[in-house]
């Protein structure tokens, strides 16, 4: 009843919760909540990744064979733009990380980005499932707590009555 | 008597204390190289998925200069061996750290029971 039994991970001793007295719970309960924090920051992260991935594939989509010769305006620097026309319709250049930009076509981009996406859905995916779990146990160590405590005023009570 | 074990035990906290700074520095510069090589394998990945006639930029300061793909594949793959390499040391470096702070908490029980007997006897 007092075991959690989550599947432990290598390395991990399966503890007994109830073993443990008040002030070994509550340190526990916070390292708990801030893994929790951790994970939310992390699930935020990801999320504005995965909104800039979507956007960039949007964008591509916009690129059509249709809009070769059409003027934009080119940001030189925050506050200063340049009247350009797009001349290649057919391949971009992306951010491929750690500084590397690789030419590809317009459905190699839409690819690219696709794959982004679902990579970074799935990467939320995980954490959204381990986040899931150790709530389970804050959940637990805070009822067993709340037993403790009822179990160590009525211990009082008992002495003084 | 006391005084002495009261010394050696506050000096030994400073040494727990030291080192779990020290512990938390490698944990940190591990996620990082984690995170490094993570992202030198996703590129690594797309350059393979690369024609052999489309063009890979670097970026250096504020200029993307035109490389040469399989260039640019080795390059990356070195880093890669590196991080690798980086890695390994320092999980070595955190294992070791880990060791360390285990037998210095010992220690520290150690000396603040002795401190305890001495005081019940005294």
């Amino acid at each position: 009843m007092s075991t959690i039994s989550s599947a432990p991970a290598p390395g991990m001793h399966q503890i007994d919760l109830s073993k443990l007295n008040l002030h070994q719970l509550a340190k526990l309960k916070q390292q708990l909540d801030q893994e929790l924090n951790v994970f939310q920051d992390s699930l935020q992260t990801l999320k504005m990744a995965q909104g800039k991935f979507v956007e960039s594939g949007e964008s591509v989509e916009k690129i059509t064979p249709e809009s070769k010769g059409k003027t934009v305006l080119v940001p030189l620097t925050g506050s200063m733009y340049v009247p350009g026309t797009i001349a290649d319709t057919d391949n971009v250049i992306i951010d491929i990380g750690t500084g590397y930009y690789a030419q590809k076509d317009i459905e190699g981009a839409k690819d690219y980005f696709k794959r982004k996406v679902d990579f970074v859905t799935e990467q939320m995916e995980k954490i959204q499932v381990l986040g899931i779990e150790k709530s389970k146990v804050r959940e637990a160590i805070c009822m067993m707590m709340e037993m403790k405590v009822q179990a160590q005023a009525q211990a009082q009570k008992a002495s003084t009555s | 008597m006391a005084e002495e074990v009261q010394k050696k035990w506050q000096k030994e906290f400073e040494v727990f204390n030291n080192l779990k700074k020290e512990y938390h520095k490698a944990v940190t510069q591990k996620q990082q190289l984690d995170s490094q090589l993570n992202e030198n394998k996703a590129v690594k990945e797309e350059l393979l998925l690369l024609k052999k006639d489309a063009e890979v930029y670097k970026l250096i300061g504020p200029v993307l200069v035109k490389q040469d793909l399989e260039e640019a594949k080795q390059n990356v793959a070195k880093r890669l061996e590196y991080i690798s390499k980086e890695i390994k040391r320092s999980d070595g470096n955190i294992s070791a750290l880990e060791n360390k702070q285990e037998a210095v908490h010992e220690n520290l029980n150690k000396l603040k029971s002795n401190l305890d007997n001495l005081k019940i006897a005294a």
